[in-house]
């Protein structure tokens, strides 16, 4: 029962068209009279380009029920760096507000700002799950980035509480210094730490993070593939990756599996080594729940190509 | 009144007598509890912002809020570690 979570994560190597079965599943979700989001974090644009419709950063409601957004993550990275900003220069001292702002501005471009920047953009979305919209997707980008970022809560959560602890520390040493020296002490900071306040706000966003997409109440991680060596390991590793971090798995698909009225010589033969990968897909993902979805005869572009693939899919 | 003038002298005698305690049994830990504090603050600058010396640091673009608290800190750090001037890379407190 795929369609019975709240939030699907479609995710499979470049090009192997999870973002034709991620808009396949959101247009049968909106059909059924379920509030959807599709939510794409391709920088190509081919959601809007299957939907037919110019999408953009925020929700854009595109049928009954369906609506779907691009986010790109250095726009969110931008957003990000300018809401610091704004928060900084209500604190700091002015003598240091542009040397702030220029480390800030370093910290833009180091690898890493726009993934947490699409993280921090994912969990806001997550949690409108139930609320504004029944059904959230998740297009997501090639495997190797996804499982990042699945694994950001888990692996950001322990890091922040090592700092929490030294934090804590550190204050504990303060008071201690406090009580010893008396006025000598000085510019000891006092009362409330804002710095621990900040650290125990973000991580208790990270582990309400990590609590969502290890519910497998509310959140599945779909797999696409297709009847091919490489896209076959891929997928493999990253079930495996997906387990240890305790992201429930919700199927695989088989996508452009050679239907059986194809003829000529060439594509039977094609259909002979074909029919080897997907026994070994049977076999390597047999605790899963593992869909096929013929090849079409043209590509998938439009409501009209998608609702074949809706067709094509099986009952959720 | 005579009682109250009376209190309010042994409350400066005890006062002082604490200090003088003070003075004899805490004074040799106040340096080390000093010490052991900024050896602390220093130690969480430096996890909390790792990538400034050039270690990665994963959590590094959610720190950045930070900043702000900690930059007169780093101040006192490179002062204290006998650098006049805030080191190359880092935050140009100075």
């Amino acid at each position: 029962m795929l369609l019975g979570r709240q939030i699907l994560f479609f995710g499979g190597k470049g090009g192997v068209g999870k973002t034709t079965l991620a808009a396949a599943h959101a247009l049968l979700s909106a059909e059924r009279g379920l509030r959807t989001l599709l939510v794409s974090t391709d920088p190509a644009h081919s959601t809007g380009d299957i939907l037919e419709a110019d999408l953009g950063p925020e929700p854009r409601e595109v049928l009954a029920n369906l609506s779907a957004m691009e986010i790109d993550p250095a726009r969110e990275a931008d957003l990000y760096i300018q809401d610091v900003k704004a928060r900084i220069a209500e604190t700091t001292p002015p003598r240091l507000v542009s040397e702030v702002e220029r480390q800030i501005d370093i910290a833009r471009v180091t690898p890493g700002a726009e993934e947490a920047a699409l993280f921090e953009r994912f969990t806001r979305l997550m949690e409108e799950a139930g609320g504004r919209f029944d059904r959230i997707l998740f297009d997501t980008a090639p495997l190797g980035h996804t499982l990042r970022l699945l694994s950001l809560p888990e692996q950001m959560a322990s890091w922040m509480s090592g700092l929490i602890g030294r934090r804590r520390k550190v204050n504990a040493l303060g008071r201690m210094w406090r009580r010893v020296a008396g006025s000598a002490a000085g510019d000891a900071n006092e009362g409330d730490d804002p710095v621990l306040a900040a650290l125990e706000d973000r991580r208790a966003r990270f582990e309400r993070a990590r609590e969502t997409v290890s519910d497998p109440d509310r959140v599945a991680f779909v797999f696409v593939t297709i009847p091919e060596r490489l896209p076959i390991l891929e997928t493999q590793k990253a079930v495996e990756t997906l387990g240890r971090y305790g992201i429930p798995i919700g199927a695989v698909y088989v996508n452009r599996v050679l239907p059986e009225s194809v003829d000529g010589g060439f594509l039977q033969r094609r259909r002979e080594r074909e029919s080897e990968y997907l026994d070994r897909i049977d076999d390597t993902f047999r605790s899963y729940t593992v869909h096929r979805i013929p090849l079409f005869e043209t590509d998938v572009h439009g409501l009209d190509a998608l609702r074949r693939v809706v067709a094509a899919l099986p009952q959720l | 009144m005579h009682l109250r003038r009376l209190w309010s002298k042994l409350r400066t005698r005890l006062r002082a007598a604490r200090e003088i305690y003070e003075g004899i049994f805490m004074a040799p830990y106040r340096s080390q509890i000093h010490r052991e504090y900024l050896e602390q603050r220093d130690l969480f600058l430096l996890l909390g912002f790792s990538d400034l010396l050039g270690a990665p640091n994963p959590v590094a673009f959610y720190t950045l809020e930070l900043y702000p608290e900690l930059i007169e800190q780093f101040h006192q750090w490179h002062l204290r570690m006998g650098m006049e001037h805030a080191p190359e890379g880092g935050f140009r407190c100075c």
